[in-house]
Formats: C-alpha cells, sequence, structure tokens
C-alpha cells in the first residue's frame, strides 16, 4: 500500500490522541491552575476596588494583558520535545510526518489559543463575578461580556479598521515569535527569543539614527509631506498592519524550515 | 538496503567526523558496529535513521533519504538509542498510543517478549530501572517488525540474564528481510550473534567483513610465545598470548575483540 507522506488525516489524529492520552495530567493541572490563578488575580483587582467599581472595560484590559503575556508564555512552551536530546530523538524519528507535526503543533499552540483563552476567560470571570456578587452582593456589573468590553475599548481608544488590524498583528508576532524561537533554540527557549529580538529590534534603532544622522532627517517634522510616505496617523497604523503581516507570514516560514532541518 | 556513498559529516564547529565513509549492507544479517570511543558509531547511526543530515554524500535507506524523514521511511525503522525518553505512562497505554504508527506491529510477539523479560503491561515506564526501560524499548522495536533496526549500545544497563535473553530474542524474531545494526563496545555480549563486523575508524570504514569471510581467512589461537610464526597480530592474556594467525586447515570461532585491535592497529587480513 502507498504511504502518503506529506498528509494523512488518520495520522494527525494519532498524533492528537498520543498527545492527548500523554499529557492528560499536564493538560489537566495546566487548565486548573491557569483558572485558580486568574480567578485570584480578578478577585485581587475588585478588592483594590471595594468591590465597587469593576467593569467591563476594566476586565476587557485585563483580559488583554493576559491574552498577550500569558499567550505569549503558552506559545514559547511550543515544541516541548526539543527541550531535550531524548525527547527529540523519539518525536523526529516517529512515523508521522514533518507537516503534519507541524501543524499539529501550529493549532495546539496558536490556533486553540486564540479561540480557547478567550472563552475560558470568559468562563472564569463569569464564575468569579458570580462568587464574588454572591458573598459582596454590593458587586454589580459582574457579568462580562465581551461584546461590551470591546466596544468600550473600542470606544475609548478611538480604535479604527487599521489601528485594530495593528494590534491584532501585534499579539500574532508575539505568539509567532516565541513559536519559531521554542522551535529554534534548545534550552531556556522564551529568554533566548527575547534576546535576539532585542538585538535585531536595537540593530534596526541603530540603523535608523545612523540614516538620520546621514540624511540630517532631524529637521523634518513627521508627518511632512516630504518624510517617505508616512502622511497622518492612519499611515502609520496601515504600515504597521502591512509589516506585521509580512514579519508574521516570514516567522511562520521561518518556524516550519526551521523545523524541517531539525537534527538531534 | 543501506548504501552510503562519500559521506561527509561535522557536527557544527568542529572537526569532520566522517570524510569520504561508504558503506553497503543488505538485509538478512546482524551487523555489529564497532570503534574507538568518539569514532562516530552513534553519529553514523543517526545518519542512518534520519535525525542528522550529511554534509556531502548520499545515504539510501530502503530507497529513501533518510534525512527527509518520509512516513514510508520511519514506518519501517526503528532506533534504539543508548539514552531514550518515556513519558511517565503505563506500559498498556505507551503501547495503545505508539504502536498505530507502525503498520507491521506485531502484538502478539510483544507480548511474548515482554512475559519473557519479566515486564507487566501495568508497569508505570516512569518507575522502571534503565534496564528494564531498556528491555521495554528492545521489545517494542523487535515488534514493530520495520525492516531496518538501529540499536545503539543495546546491551548497556542490563543485567546478565537480561544480556543471554537479549541474544536469544533478537535471534529468534528476526526474518530474512530484516537488517539489525548493533553498536557496542561489550563485544562479548553480541560474539554470537553478529555475522558481519564493520569497523570505523579516524572518520573511514575501515574493515567490513562477514564472519564467515574471516574465519576463512584467520583463526584464533591461544599460544605460550607471541612469536609463531606468520602470526599477524599477538596481545597477551594471563598465562600465555592470544595471537590471530592466518587460517590453515580448521575454522575457530572469530574473537572480536583480537580482531577489532588488529585491525585498528594497522593489521590487515
Amino acid at each position: 500500500m502507498q504511504t502518503n507522506n506529506h498528509f494523512s488525516s488518520h495520522r494527525f489524529l494519532l498524533l492528537c490522541r498520543q498527545s492527548l492520552i500523554i499529557n492528560k495530567k499536564l493538560i489537566a493541572i495546566s487548565l486548573i491552575g491557569a483558572a485558580g490563578t486568574l480567578f485570584l488575580a480578578l478577585l485581587f483587582f475588585e478588592s483594590i476596588n471595594n468591590f465597587q467599581s469593576w467593569s467591563n472595560y476594566a476586565s476587557m484590559i485585563f483580559f488583554l494583558f493576559c491574552y498577550v503575556s500569558l499567550g505569549g508564555i503558552y506559545t514559547s512552551q511550543s515544541f516541548p520535545a526539543f527541550r531535550s536530546k531524548e525527547k527529540s530523538l523519539v518525536y523526529l524519528l516517529l512515523p508521522a510526518s514533518a507537516f503534519e507535526k507541524y501543524i499539529f503543533e501550529f493549532l495546539t499552540r496558536i490556533v486553540i489559543l486564540i479561540l480557547f483563552l478567550p472563552a475560558f476567560y470568559w468562563l472564569v470571570a463569569n464564575f468569579e463575578g458570580v462568587i464574588v456578587h454572591h458573598y459582596v452582593p454590593r458587586l454589580i456589573n459582574y457579568e462580562f461580556s465581551f461584546k461590551d468590553g470591546f466596544n468600550q475599548i473600542i470606544t475609548n481608544w478611538k480604535l479604527s479598521g487599521w489601528n485594530i488590524s495593528a494590534i491584532i498583528q501585534f499579539c500574532l508576532f508575539v505568539y509567532l515569535a516565541t513559536f519559531t524561537g521554542a522551535c529554534h533554540f534548545t534550552k531556556s527557549p522564551r529568554m533566548k527569543t527575547l534576546f535576539t529580538l532585542s538585538v535585531i529590534a536595537g540593530g534596526y534603532i541603530l540603523l535608523g539614527y545612523f540614516l538620520s544622522w546621514v540624511f540630517d532627517l532631524k529637521h523634518y517634522a513627521m508627518f511632512s509631506k516630504s518624510i517617505f510616505f508616512l502622511r497622518s496617523k492612519e499611515d502609520i497604523y496601515i504600515f504597521l498592519s502591512i509589516v506585521g503581516i509580512v514579519v508574521n507570514l516570514s516567522l511562520i516560514a521561518i518556524s516550519w524550515f526551521r523545523f524541517k532541518e531539525k537534527e538531534v | 538496503m543501506i548504501q552510503i556513498k562519500d559521506l561527509q559529516f561535522a557536527y557544527p564547529g568542529q572537526q569532520a567526523l566522517f570524510y569520504s565513509l561508504s558503506m553497503r549492507l543488505e538485509a538478512g544479517s546482524i551487523t555489529g558496529l564497532l570503534g574507538k570511543n568518539g569514532a562516530g558509531k552513534t553519529s553514523l547511526l543517526k545518519l542512518i535513521a534520519g535525525s542528522l543530515h550529511p554534509q556531502s554524500g548520499s545515504i539510501s535507506v530502503l530507497d529513501h533519504t533518510p534525512g527527509k524523514r518520509e512516513v514510508s521511511l520511519l514506518n519501517d525503522v526503528f532506533l534504539v538509542p543508548e539514552e531514550f525518553y518515556f513519558p511517565a505512562t503505563t506500559i498498556w497505554e505507551y503501547r495503545k498510543v505508539y504502536t498505530p504508527f507502525y503498520p507491521q506491529f506485531d502484538q502478539k510477539m510483544m507480548d511474548n517478549i515482554l512475559s519473557e523479560f519479566e515486564l507487566n503491561s501495568g508497569d508505570n515506564l516512569k518507575h522502571l530501572s534503565h534496564g528494564q526501560k531498556k528491555k521495554f524499548l528492545i521489545a517494542f522495536a523487535l515488534a514493530s517488525r520495520c525492516r531496518l533496526l538501529v540499536l545503539d549500545e543495546p546491551t548497556n544497563g542490563l543485567d546478565i540474564p537480561s544480556k543471554v535473553l537479549f541474544r536469544k530474542i533478537l535471534a529468534g524474531s528476526l526474518d530474512e528481510n530484516q537488517l539489525v545494526i548493533i553498536s557496542t563496545h561489550q563485544v562479548k555480549d553480541v560474539e554470537n550473534l553478529i555475522d558481519k563486523i564493520l569497523i570505523l575508524d579516524n572518520g573511514k570504514m575501515i574493515f567490513q567483513q562477514t564472519l564467515s569471510d574471516i574465519s576463512q581467512k584467520v583463526c584464533f589461537v591461544t599460544g605460550n610465545t607471541p612469536d609463531v610464526e606468520g602470526a599477524i597480530y599477538s596481545e597477551a592474556i594471563p598465562g600465555g598470548y592470544r595471537l590471530m594467525v592466518p587460517n590453515g586447515h580448521s575454522e575457530t570461532e572469530v574473537d572480536i575483540e583480537l580482531l577489532f585491535n588488529a585491525i585498528t592497529n594497522g593489521k590487515k587480513i
């Protein structure tokens, strides 16, 4: 029988099953731990305001913070097999294609995070709200709604299409950069990814400073018509969004090729 | 089954481990891969299994390039490394999860080998000793029915009865379509098992011969003096000398240790 060397849904399901069965305890402990930590954090913020003025807006800000920071931590733990030589060997030589393994990791680390974390937060925040309201009836607005929270953010921050797109690209950048770092580095991938990004960002800042010094750009106003193509704040958001898309697609390509060429 | 041509390989920032290494192995044999420490035995096994990529030259395993890690090859190759990892799960659960990846997996054979090795399905792999884990991995490798089994120091960590059992099980569970490569320092553990010897030294395969060819050319005897006429190589042992001499009329059992020392000291047969 001919073996499909690229993608087989049967093998992909076997990979999912294998990961679920082998990591079931870890998944359960992580979910309970994350729910408990979120619960306590929400309780703490409400207690600062004496359980009176916690709103959907505040809850939404906290969610966005968690979405980026906890999400980044979660994605930095991608490719857990690469943390040791012995695990890497088992993983790389397991009879499943590189594409299946990569897609599995991408789905369980990035796609599930994007879809699951909001639902998880919604559940914990509402559960916490109901519990606190039961014991402290003066806490009003304890029901968390993404729709209200999101609308308040849009209104208060005066966000438009391109701003939102730039923010989404930034979130994706955090996830994809840590995902790529976890694929590339064996030990301490989070710290090494941060260091690498700092070096790259530092390099670009130095280059920008050097160019502005060479071309004497400091005399020009930021939104002057003579400066490049950035004529308004909207242009900056469009520019950042497009750069974000390009960088994020590049990170996906880098992680894929790095994964395919991984050696142990 | 395996064909390697002009292989060159080096770890990043290190001297080349293999220069122009070539070899050819066919199915139906148990081949011993011997070499000094650092000769590159484990690296060569990893290159054959596909976990490392060569810098130049070609490796063909079952008509595949192992570095591509195609499923059709991974299905048919099992590497038992010297150091390995098992998740904290029972043998039963491990089998349930991993055996579907190997289409030829023989559950009955696995049951038999496990019972010979005195391992139970309910045992948690995390709580087994190193030797027991190794026995489980060897059992899994044999039951996978992969056409190529690559065993790196398989007897390290096994107790004496387990080594005897390992030889018995390995010899009894293979068919003529399979090839086993065993890399080991413990030549005594595999002396009556292997039928071909490869010796790796200074980045090259300096010796590739079957045991029957070797025993037709030379024989291994014990004497009181090293100055036996025509002796190719000799070594002092308690109470006399062990000698490798050209074969006269009778074939003797191949003393792999002496042969290895002779070959790595530049002797030719």
